[in-house]
């Protein structure tokens, strides 16, 4: 394996028994939580108004003032933005990044789906492997902060809201159980585990119907069950003169998303799937994004009377059907828009080609979204969707330090990244890529 | 005299022998565009004349021929129609996976003018693609390059004198490495060759044969030109013919490959039995041997920046063009997605962030270059005089994520066009609402039969 | 006999129809005497008259102006007399034919009748156990490919391949086509892509030999590839195989006549039934028919008979009309298949249907007046359709569309009598032609047909028995695909045309046409699809089983690992209700 970097020994030595090292790790260690002064640089606030010459103050780890003329602390570190854009680092809210590194032929890289159907308690940010080479390759285009989310089954898991920086899942997180993801079963067939393989196993006499419908009356029930469970255990803490319920991992993970406290991510593209899954989602009272939302535009304004977001990961899709114009992803975020329904702009990919996000965004503001809506659905709206907005997703005081400073348009594919912080620290920019250019880039 | 003649024959005789469609449109002057020629820089508030279905003109305050139609471009950008090195569109199938060498078979066989995705692509601004064979075995079928006419017949399509190409395929694929469950599932052998070695082996035999077949002929001929009667020819093998074209240089050899290794391994087998591999495709670790593949004159067509969904694309970087062609190798981006292919432009500008091409650089990635490839740069890739009418009008700077293509011309001829696109789009709604009336009321009752 | 083909009875029963219509067969009788004693136990066949006299019809004859008020005689398998001032012959049977039309007998220009039980396509097919099954036994046997005798080629590329030794009469197999006013088919193997030579026959006899009017009629050429893995796997390899194997036949023939010539000092040349049964097809002797629908099919069809100087003729021919120009000018006949589009079941969620396959729709119908109007030389084919009643329905349909009713008739009876050189024996009612009528009450084309004569044996029609192998995988179908790249919702439309299929994949996977689609009678499909992924645009092929309204199997892609597809199809009562009802 070919490691230049000096940190890399340091690193394998704090973890000598990493799993991750077989494959090498290719991300460079931010630096400390110290304070810096980003100055003369054209800050893209996103919140407000741009300041075109303006200075961000960095300080443990939070934005501590913005504007044309603030005054830098002593002891700051000055970054010369002189020529350069300052924007919030983007968010890519529709991956699975350190869950699968190679998905072909490396099964033993692909940590992203659990077997069975209904795994509420299986956690990403268990199976998150920091050392996963898509992280350093993603974050130097600007994106600071992903939702990496398990999939398959029905019920697939808990996605983590983390950081791109960091040696240990617990220093990235920043929302460790951000969401419930749900996979309804489809109109015609949907859903993996037992349902599906014990209808392929039997062949014949199975209908595809009536397996859908077993599957979602599962469902229905893994939830009820979820919800008396609750009621049972609530009660027992007010009365311990009741019987104690016993105690269960699966049903107890469902909570927070049964209170609403805990969004619940439905991936749905068509039309049908988007509504069944709002329907099923305020039936059970279950808070709803959707994930996907290729046919969004057909159903926004039922998405707009019900305040469900959606995170749009079919811009760069081809169109599905025969017939659709050329450009029918490409105007989905401008429809939606239009029609006043939430959503975010997503890649979609689980990892290596999240670094694509910026031109997801700018090939939607060659379509009709306004370059400033582009450029929010991509750093504020995702943070806001899921539930973070307090925290990051623009260049504001108090909320985190996850900046990046570019040579221009932060969506443009020319554009170069010359300083990244995430989280307050200093980011190096090398990763897998750059050290593999330098390694050969003057090869005789 | 004439038109006597014209009485006399028959009218799809006479549709034949009609000039060309190209010949029949009306000139074209673009006015006061920012022009990106690629081979010879950006010409600034410039017109541009397209007539007879060539570059006619370049110029300042050039005047209209008559009949011309005339498109005001303030502030727009003309760059040369992207050509896409590597596609599998408009096919009806990709791979004959059957057997480890299927030169005989030919993508101009399956071509389907009629796939959509022909269209989706003259709106990103392409209008050539070099079809492949897929890489299921070491020496798949013959390719065919073609011009995105959308709506003509395939021989309309088929680019004039490109020459001829065949498609190899190295590494994962053809080892089967990651589709192998589907061989224990079927209980049938896995197929030779598993491995790098036995694909060395396949293209030594094949060539070897080729050799030996061109031999039987070459003898054949020269008892023929001797002037010896009744001999019988031999066998004509369809296998071999194209890989004795191979040999003679006739041929272009497209190779799917990764891992330097593979790609090494197969420009020693050239090299040993006298030809030039054309181009490596995809190529993801060319950046790691760009000194061998320039020297062997090889060009490489690689992705802009996809990697790691397989093992032997884990070391890919986005950085490959840009170190190939600082040694020297022609290099292109490609898409092989009907996906990609869309939005070239954007691969395209991603080569100026990683490995800093310039801006002419980055567009000969995917149009120059890929002519050159494709044997054609003597009449695509670049705006100048005397070229194919190719030509895209973008409404900015095509290397900018916020730009679209407006209209797509070839040879001379508008091929896509955003106003044209939304008169279609009505069209198509109000023939949907006619054809499905007419469905309904075409449904009449069967007669009875007793 | 082949290996896989059920061998017939030395000498078959008379034709059930035949016995049904209560007159003993003269003709044919004596021909199958022994078989027939046999048969019924009787130590005598019957020799009863074999004349008929249809009298005071509408005769239609195909040639000039019908004749409102006539008479048609028939006399030992011959047409003896027609006119208006002709006169019953003493000896004959009459039939009052008031309010009756006879037509000359309707030829199906295209088939595999009387071809099984590996043709599976014919409606007797499904009844039929295999090769020593008794009735109902399990079809092991359907959809297995015919095989010539000793052939050094594939299955499946084996042009000797010869229909007259593989067809024979069956119970039920014709009630169908005689239903439909059919005396005469041109019939040949159902698959393969070399089908072998066809042979045209009349729809009732005692044995295979009675039933031949013509054979070999023509090459025939389908352009599937082999299923099971064997090469050719796809389009490519199909056109790849025919052209070495019609080059290897023209090399066969230089050598074979060298050694003719002078055998002294050469290598005895390999015998090789397939390259000699190339041999009249590459002198143009005989024609072969090309199974072609779309534009790009039939242009590919006359392109590779274009480079081997063949004689082709089209069959199937839906996009014919794009073509005609060049069909005309290179003088092809077209076999317009009257298995139009039917609508599809589609669930209520599913994707629209794409314009191309409305417009397929709603066009079919238009397609011989356009051939007509572009003069270009056709006839009708029942395009292996399973409801027999689509037949005239279609044809009538074409009628409705533009054409003249005579020119409907003339595609039906002169246009393919002619194609097929038999002209000079069938196609029109005139005196000493073979006796093949059909008589309609009322008009052809909304009529009812109530009796076909065929070789002057009259054969009452009955309507058959529901076909359990229709259409099998047609219908649109929610379908959720599985791959290592995660779950795809796609709609799947499928069409089925005998063992073929065709449509188109919309969804998640992008959009495009399915290619080298087969399905057989057990319901296992086989097709190819064009899927953009992640990593790019790949080749799909799709392989798995219909049962009921649920179609499952496993998905195979180049590079990657097995994926698998689920989908169902709306049932007859609809689809379940939806998820979220309450």
């Amino acid at each position: 394996m070919l490691r230049l970097f000096k940190y890399t020994a340091g690193l394998l030595a704090a973890l000598p028994l990493a799993a991750a090292a077989q494959l090498g790790s290719y991300n460079p260690n931010p630096g400390p939580q110290g304070t810096f002064a980003i100055r003369g640089g054209h800050v893209v606030t996103v919140s407000g108004a741009d300041i075109p010459n303006g200075t961000v103050v960095i300080s443990g780890g939070k934005i501590t003032a913005v504007g044309a003329s603030v005054a830098v602390p002593s002891g700051a570190k000055i970054i010369d933005a002189t020529g350069l854009m300052v924007y919030p680092g983007m968010i890519e809210t529709g991956s699975s990044v350190g869950l699968s590194e190679i998905p072909q032929g490396a099964a033993s890289t692909v940590d992203i789906s659990e077997v069975g159907s209904f795994n509420p308690n299986a956690q990403a940010f268990f199976g998150i492997d920091p050392h996963s080479a898509h992280i350093g390759v993603a974050r130097v285009v600007g994106i600071t902060t992903v939702v990496s989310r398990p999939t398959g089954g029905i019920i697939s898991g808990q996605a983590a809201l983390i950081n791109l920086a960091g040696d240990t899942p617990p220093k990235m997180a920043v929302e460790p159980r951000v969401a419930l993801v749900m996979q309804l079963p489809r109109s015609g067939f949907g859903g993996r585990g037992f349902a599906r393989a014990a209808a392929l196993q039997q062949g014949q006499n199975v209908d595809a119907n009536r397996v859908r419908q077993a599957q979602l009356d599962s469902l229905r029930d893994l939830l009820r069950d979820a919800a008396a469970y609750e009621k049972a255990q609530a009660a027992y803490a007010k009365d311990k003169s009741l019987p104690r319920p016993a105690h269960d991992v699966v049903l107890a993970s469902l909570i927070p998303a049964l209170d609403g406290t805990m969004p619940v991510v439905f991936p749905a593209d068509r039309a049908t799937d988007i509504r069944d899954a709002v329907n099923f989602a305020e039936e059970m009272h279950l808070k709803p994004i959707i994930m996907g939302g290729a046919d969004a535009p057909a159903v926004a304004s039922f998405l707009k009377q019900h305040n469900v977001p959606v995170v749009v990961t079919a811009v760069m899709s081809l169109p599905s059907r025969e017939d659709d114009p050329y450009d029918v992803n490409f105007t989905i975020p401008a429809k939606l828009a239009a029609a006043g329904v939430t959503f975010a702009i997503s890649t979609g990919n689980p990892g290596s080609e999240i670094r694509t996000l910026p031109y997801n965004a700018g090939m939607a503001a060659a379509h009709g979204l306004s370059k400033a809506d582009a450029l929010k659905s991509v750093t504020l709206w995702p943070a806001q969707i899921f539930g973070v907005g307090n925290l990051m997703g623009s260049i504001e005081v108090g909320k985190m330090a996850n900046v990046v400073v570019t040579t221009g348009d932060l969506l443009e594919a020319k554009t170069d990244t010359k300083y990244l912080f995430i989280d307050g620290r200093q980011v190096p920019l090398d990763n897998k890529h750059t050290e593999l250019n330098a390694l050969f880039k003057d090869r005789p | 005299m004439k038109s006597l003649i014209a009485l006399l024959l028959p009218a799809a005789l006479a549709a034949q022998q009609a000039p060309p469609a190209a010949a029949r449109v009306a000139p074209t002057l673009i006015r006061n565009a920012t022009i990106l020629t690629v081979t010879k820089g950006r010409l600034e508030n410039s017109d541009l004349l397209l007539e007879n279905g060539k570059i006619a003109r370049i110029g300042k305050n050039l005047s209209a021929p008559a009949g011309a139609q005339v498109i005001d471009a303030t502030g727009k950008y003309v760059m040369p129609g992207i050509i896409d090195p590597h596609s599998h569109t408009m096919i009806d199938a990709v791979n004959e996976g059957t057997l480890s060498v299927t030169s005989m078979v030919r993508i101009r066989d399956v071509l389907n003018p009629t796939d959509i995705n022909i269209y989706r692509q003259l709106a990103g601004g392409v209008t050539t693609i070099n079809v492949l064979h897929g890489s299921a075995n070491t020496i798949g079928g013959q390719n065919a390059v073609v011009k995105l006419k959308w709506g003509r017949d395939v021989d309309e399509m088929l680019f004039p004198g490109a020459p001829p190409g065949i498609k190899f395929a190295l590494g994962e694929n053809v080892t089967q490495k990651n589709s192998q469950q589907v061989e224990q599932a079927t209980g049938r052998p896995v197929r030779y060759p598993a491995t790098r070695m036995g694909q060395e082996e396949v293209l030594r035999d094949a060539f070897t044969r080729a050799r030996d077949y061109k031999a039987t002929w070459d003898d054949y001929n020269a008892r023929v030109a001797k002037g010896e009667k009744n001999l019988v020819p031999p066998e004509r093998n369809l296998e071999l013919e194209p890989l004795v074209e191979v040999l003679e240089g006739k041929r272009f050899v497209h190779a799917h490959s990764y891992r330097a290794d593979e790609m090494l391994m197969l420009l020693e087998v050239a090299k040993e039995f006298g030809f030039t591999v054309k181009t490596l495709q995809h190529g993801l670790e060319g950046y790691k041997i760009a000194s061998e593949i320039a020297q062997a004159g090889t060009g490489l067509s690689t992705f802009a920046d996809e990697w790691s969904y397989k093992i032997e694309a884990y070391d890919a970087i986005p950085y490959n063009t840009a170190i190939l062609m600082r040694h020297g190798v022609v290099a292109t981006v490609n898409s092989d997605s009907d996906e990609r292919a869309r939005r070239l432009n954007i691969d395209a500008a991603k080569m100026m962030r990683y490995g800093g091409l310039t801006e002419d650089e980055a567009l000969k990635t995917i149009t120059y270059n890929g002519a050159v490839q494709l044997g054609i740069q003597d009449k695509v890739g670049s705006i100048e005089v005397g070229k194919d009418a190719d030509v895209v009008i973008w409404n900015g700077d095509p290397l900018s994520v916020y730009s679209t293509a407006q209209t797509t011309f070839i040879d001379g001829e508008i091929f896509f066009d955003v106003q044209r696109d939304q008169a279609m789009r009505e069209r198509m709604a109000k023939e949907r609402i006619a054809l499905e009336a007419a469905d309904r009321a075409g449904r009449r009752t069967s007669p009875v039969v007793p | 006999m082949p290996s896989n083909h059920r061998t017939p009875a030395p000498a078959a029963p008379p034709a059930r129809s035949t016995l049904r219509a209560l007159v003993p067969v003269l003709a044919s009788a004596l021909a199958a005497a022994p078989a027939a004693r046999a048969q019924l136990g009787t130590a005598h066949s019957r020799r009863a008259p074999d004349v008929f006299a249809i009298t005071n019809a509408k005769i239609v004859t195909g040639i000039g102006p019908a004749i409102e008020r006539g008479t048609v005689v028939v006399r030992d398998g011959l047409i003896a007399a027609v006119g208006g001032a002709v006169q019953a012959p003493a000896d004959a049977r009459v039939i009052d034919g008031a309010g009756l039309t006879i037509y000359p007998g309707l030829i199906d220009a295209n088939s595999s009748l009387g071809i099984g039980p590996e043709g599976a396509t014919t409606t007797a097919a499904a009844t039929r156990g295999g090769r020593g099954g008794g009735r109902g036994a399990a079809p092991a046997q359907q959809g297995a490919p015919l095989a010539a005798p000793n052939s050094i080629h594939p299955v499946g590329l084996q042009p000797e391949l010869a229909a007259a030794d593989l067809v024979h009469p069956e119970d039920d197999a014709f009630d169908g086509p005689q239903s439909a006013g059919i005396t005469t088919a041109l019939t040949a193997a159902p698959t393969g892509i070399f089908r072998g030579l066809s042979a045209l026959i009349d729809l009732n006899g005692a044995n295979a030999q009675a039933m031949i009017v013509k054979a070999p009629v023509a090459e025939h050429i389908g352009f599937v590839a082999q299923r099971g893995g064997g090469y050719p796997g796809s389009l490519l390899g199909v056109f790849a195989a025919l052209r070495q194997e019609l080059l290897d036949a023209q090399h066969y023939a230089a050598v074979q006549a060298a050694y003719a010539k002078n055998p002294r000092g050469m290598h005895r040349p390999e015998t090789d039934p397939s390259l000699e049964a190339l041999q009249p097809v590459l002198s143009r002797q005989i024609p072969v028919i090309m199974e072609a629908s779309s534009q790009r099919e039939i242009e590919r069809a006359l392109d590779l008979a274009k480079e081997f100087s063949l004689r082709p003729i089209i069959a199937g021919g839906e996009e014919a009309d794009l073509v005609a120009a060049r069909l005309k000018a290179e003088n092809v006949p077209v076999l317009i298949s009257l298995n139009f589009p039917r609508r599809p079941q589609a669930s209520p969620d599913a994707d629209p249907e794409p314009l191309r396959v409305l417009r397929a729709r709603v066009d079919a119908p238009k397609l011989a007046a356009k051939l007509q109007a572009a003069g270009v030389k056709f006839a009708f084919e029942d395009g292996r359709l399973t409801n027999w009643s689509d037949f005239l329905a279609n044809a009538g349909r074409s009628v409705d569309a533009g054409l003249t009713a005579d020119q409907a008739v003339h595609a039906l009876t002169a246009a393919p009598a002619e194609i097929f050189g038999v002209s000079d024996r069938l196609g029109t009612i005139e005196t000493g032609k073979v006796a093949n009528l059909t008589v309609v009450r009322g008009d052809l084309f909304g009529g009812r047909v109530t009796q076909i004569f065929v070789d002057g044996t009259p054969v009452d029609v009955r309507t058959p028995q529901g076909s359990a192998a229709a259409n099998v995988a047609a219908g649109t179908w929610t379908v959720t695909v599985t791959l290592d790249e995660g779950e795809k919702p796609v709609t799947l439309a499928l069409q089925q045309a005998g063992d073929q299929l065709r449509g188109n994949i919309q969804g998640a996977l992008g959009s495009s046409q399915i290619s080298n689609g087969s399905v057989d009678g057990s319901g296992v499909v086989q097709f190819t699809a064009s899927v953009t992924m992640v990593a790019g645009t790949e080749e799909a092929k799709f392989s798995g089983t219909v049962a009921g309204n649920t179609i499952r199997g496993t998905v195979a892609i180049v590079g990657h690992p097995q994926g698998t597809f689920v989908g169902s199809r709306p049932g007859r009562g609809g689809r379940g209700a939806p998820p979220a009802a309450r």
